[in-house]
């Protein structure tokens, strides 16, 4: 019996280095823009204000990003599968409270109640794929569900995070900039999950044409658990990065998260109809999308109308991912 | 039939051992027999071909030997499985039998090595992913050598006929292959694709791995199969040796008829008379012209029947896509503005797969039924059933599209092609997976609604169907190599057309 391992004669080697740095430009190239627009934002901000590239400018302008990139890319993960979890921010609110309350009080209780977090996110995947419930519905009603749960544990912000929490948030290696580091984690781990492994392969197989990984032997049921499991890990990782940083908690202190992750995905080149998975794009759209409110902030834009501005600026770039899309395929 | 009958007959294994044995199988779906006790024995090394018009229990009985469904009574057993375990799709999988889809199974946001790892259950370790490249590379060279395929494409970014490469080489790469089931492995495949597909297919069957063909393509199956099952109504109806059986012999075992179906000429041809009829007027000025990268020209006047032909994947479909959406601002084409389209790919960009027969077929439709976006009902429910009737969609208007055979949704894509009372049609493929007696339903559909005035474009894989046209432009790399009438349009003129330029390599 021959196998597929013996090598027939005159077999074609595979693809060279240069090969795979082309297939992977073409193939990554929705999100090319998010880096585009990443770039002129920050030479923006450093026109206006010289010292936003020193150190320490570049760690204030990134800090807030933290948290954004880890949960793009639970929101990344999740939109591969072709979901959308509109109970981003709810959670990443609830995870701060639980960490600047019951984590710091009784650590074993505040690990446990992050855990159930995962078991319930696991079991969101399973209703979702069994019952064939959509998952927006099914993500915002548990978005008041986690809003209500840390209204219960504390009802107006504060509170104090455990001083390992704190610490974490205090790090400031001396030759890279502490956010940069972060992100940079964030995103190898994402990039390792959806793209390298083959549980990521299967995870956008499920988004891209499910049937076709039934047919395969496969369980959709399980491979949706975990992918929902895995996007929660992310969330309670962004929630405590938060939650470090302000050493407090806050059950709306990421109210529009979950329309910011769904954006910086997009932006990055993932789209709603899922299969796809951009851990790099979803990563630098969402720093571009944390540097805007930077931007505006430093051309003293009045705080009512940035909200509105924001919103503008994020509507331009995602026509210009239309367009580009467009000369590409041309 | 009976099944004792059925099992006396089907036993030519070679004198050898028997790697599969089907034992009175029955299956129904709600109210349709699909199959019903049907018994099957088949031996190592040994390749059975399977014929049957569409609906015939073809596509059930391969399901079930793959382990994808359970039969509702008989059993399954092969060689080297525990007797009595249930035989599902992962005891197939250990078994050894693997499966190539009719409708492609590839997922298309992933590259042809991920798709190929999906499907390849053999520990790889943290290099799984270049190991994975490996193995479907090296069963591509070996399969269809000169594939021209990058295991690093999406798969949804290639031609449908390296998506089925593809798809044959994803099954192949297994250690433990003992039964192949190819269900219309060449419907897409180019004339030497498919010839590099039984070529290895003979190969691997002399170091004794098994086959299941499936095709409506009789020449394959009479040229390749040892052994040849006609199945009918759920039913196996006859057994013929490989090789020497006449396919017209096949075709009347199947029931079909082999001639122009002139029945449904006829029920066309009385639709169309009720209608009023412009006059025909293929002398009439080019409504169609599209110009090549090297200036040659394709017009189409009303009432022509335009074929594109050549080797499958030399860029025909580009020039549907072109007609179909020429763009703002291209100057080399002009078409008609009402254009109607049949996609090649019917699972993806064809049917609603939500909606019923009824709704399929009068979606285009709508602008002309429809008064002030508001659509009539009684007319959509009218149009529906006309088309039904005229081109005997089994199931009727009200059933669910899924519901249906895949000969009877791509007859349902064809007529909302031509109910939309476009000027132009254009058909990508329009046989993929459609038996005979379809095919000619279909052809004399075609050549009425020409006769009316509309101008049909039209490419198929097989070039023995350019007959049919009025006229066959050949295709190559992109490029319009040769134009010539439909009389003169043989399979053997089309290719030597097709590999008549020697610049540039062949895929």
């Amino acid at each position: 019996m021959t196998t597929a391992l013996e090598r027939p004669r005159g077999a074609s080697a595979l693809p060279g280095a240069a090969t795979r740095i082309r297939t992977g430009a073409v193939q990554g190239s929705p999100a090319v823009l998010s880096i585009v627009a990443m770039i002129a934002i920050v030479i923006l901000a450093a026109v206006i204000q010289p010292g936003v590239l020193s150190m320490n400018g570049i760690t204030l302008m990134l800090t807030a990003a933290v948290p954004l990139v880890l949960a793009t890319q639970a929101q990344m993960i999740i939109m591969a599968v072709g979901d959308i979890d509109l109970g981003v921010g709810a959670l990443l609110g609830l995870v701060t409270v639980i960490a600047a309350t019951v984590l710091t009080t009784s650590p074993a209780l505040g690990l446990a109640m992050l855990a159930g977090i995962v078991v319930v996110y696991a079991l969101l995947g399973f209703i979702i794929q069994r019952r064939g419930v959509p998952s927006i519905i099914i993500t915002l009603g548990m978005s008041f569900v986690w809003l209500g749960l840390g209204l219960e544990l504390l009802p107006t912000p504060g509170g104090q995070t455990p001083e390992w929490l704190s610490a974490i948030g205090q790090w400031r290696p001396e030759l890279i900039p502490a956010p940069l580091v972060l992100i940079a984690v964030a995103t190898v781990v994402a990039w390792l999950i959806a793209r390298r492994s083959r549980f990521g392969t299967r995870l956008r197989a499920l988004g891209s044409q499910p049937a076709t990984l039934e047919k395969l032997g496969w369980s959709l049921v399980r491979t949706r658990m975990a992918a929902y499991a895995v996007a929660a890990v992310l969330l309670i990782l962004a929630g405590l990065v938060m939650a470090s940083q302000t050493r407090s908690g806050d059950v709306n202190s990421a109210g529009n998260f979950a329309l910011m992750t769904i954006a910086a995905v997009i932006l990055g080149g993932g789209n709603f109809a899922g299969g796809r998975a951009f851990p790099v794009g979803a990563a630098f759209g969402a720093i571009t999308l944390g540097l805007i409110t930077v931007l505006l902030s430093l051309v003293s834009l009045p705080s009512s109308f940035q909200s509105a501005a924001q919103g503008l600026i994020v509507l331009a770039v995602l026509a210009g991912r239309v367009i580009t899309e467009r000369f590409i395929r041309s | 039939m009976t099944s004792t009958e059925t099992t006396a007959i089907v036993d030519g294994t070679r004198g050898g051992t028997a790697l599969l044995t089907v034992d009175a199988v029955s299956k129904r779906y709600g109210k349709t027999q699909a199959l019903s006790t049907v018994s099957v024995e088949l031996g190592e090394g040994e390749i059975l071909g399977l014929v049957g018009h569409n609906g015939a229990g073809k596509s059930t009985l391969v399901r079930l030997l793959a382990g994808r469904e359970a039969s509702d009574t008989g059993a399954i057993r092969v060689a080297g499985l525990p007797e009595g375990a249930a035989f599902t799709a992962a005891a197939a999988e250990r078994a050894g039998i693997r499966m190539v889809y009719q409708e492609l199974a590839l997922c298309p946001d992933l590259t042809v090595a991920e798709n190929a790892a999906l499907s390849d259950r053999r520990p790889t370790g943290a290099l799984w992913r270049r190991r994975a490249e490996r193995r479907i590379q090296d069963t591509l060279d070996e399969v269809f050598p000169g594939h021209g395929i990058s295991v690093l494409d999406r798969s949804g970014e290639m031609p449908m006929a390296q998506r089925q490469m593809v798809e044959i080489a994803r099954a192949l790469c297994t250690d433990r292959l003992r039964l192949l089931i190819l269900d219309e492995p060449t419907e897409s495949l180019g004339v030497d694709a498919a010839e590099a597909l039984y070529r290895y297919l003979h190969r691997r069957t002399a170091d004794g791995v098994s086959a299941v063909l499936v095709s409506h393509r009789m020449h394959e199956v009479v040229g390749h199969s040892d052994r040849i099952l006609v199945m009918k109504d759920g039913s196996i109806v006859g057994q013929y040796p490989g090789g020497t059986t006449a396919e017209s012999t096949l075709l009347a075992a199947m029931g079909g008829e082999v001639s122009t179906d002139t029945g449904t000429l006829e029920r066309v041809e009385a639709e169309l008379d009720d209608q009023e009829q412009p006059a025909a007027a293929r002398e009439g000025a080019a409504v169609l012209a599209l110009t090549d990268s090297r200036g040659r020209e394709l017009t189409a006047r009303p009432g022509e029947i335009i074929g594109l032909a050549g080797l499958a994947g030399q860029g025909q479909e580009g020039v549907l896509a072109r007609l179909w959406a020429p763009g703002l601002l291209s100057r080399s084409v002009t078409v008609p503005s009402s254009r109607a389209y049949v996609p090649g790919d019917r699972q993806v960009s064809g049917i609603f797969p939500l909606w019923t027969v009824a709704e399929n077929l009068t979606i285009a439709a709508t602008r002309a039924l429809g008064r002030f976006g508001f659509v009539s009902g009684a007319r959509k429910r009218e149009l529906a059933s006309t088309w039904v009737d005229m081109l005997r969609v089994r199931g009727g208007a009200a059933a669910p599209i899924t519901s249906l055979s895949g000969g009877n949704q791509q007859k349902v894509l064809i007529a909302r092609a031509f109910a939309a009372d476009a000027e132009l049609v254009l058909l990508d493929d329009p046989f993929r997976g459609v038996d005979v007696a379809t095919k000619n339903e279909i052809y004399t559909l075609m050549k009425a609604e020409a006769r009316s005035g509309r101008t049909i474009v039209w490419y198929s894989t097989d070039n023995k169907e350019m007959a049919h046209c009025d006229r066959v432009y050949v295709f190559r790399a992109g490029r319009i190599v040769s134009e010539m009438p439909g009389s003169d349009a043989t399979e053997q003129r089309i290719i030597a057309d097709s590999f008549d330029e020697t610049e540039g390599e062949l895929r």
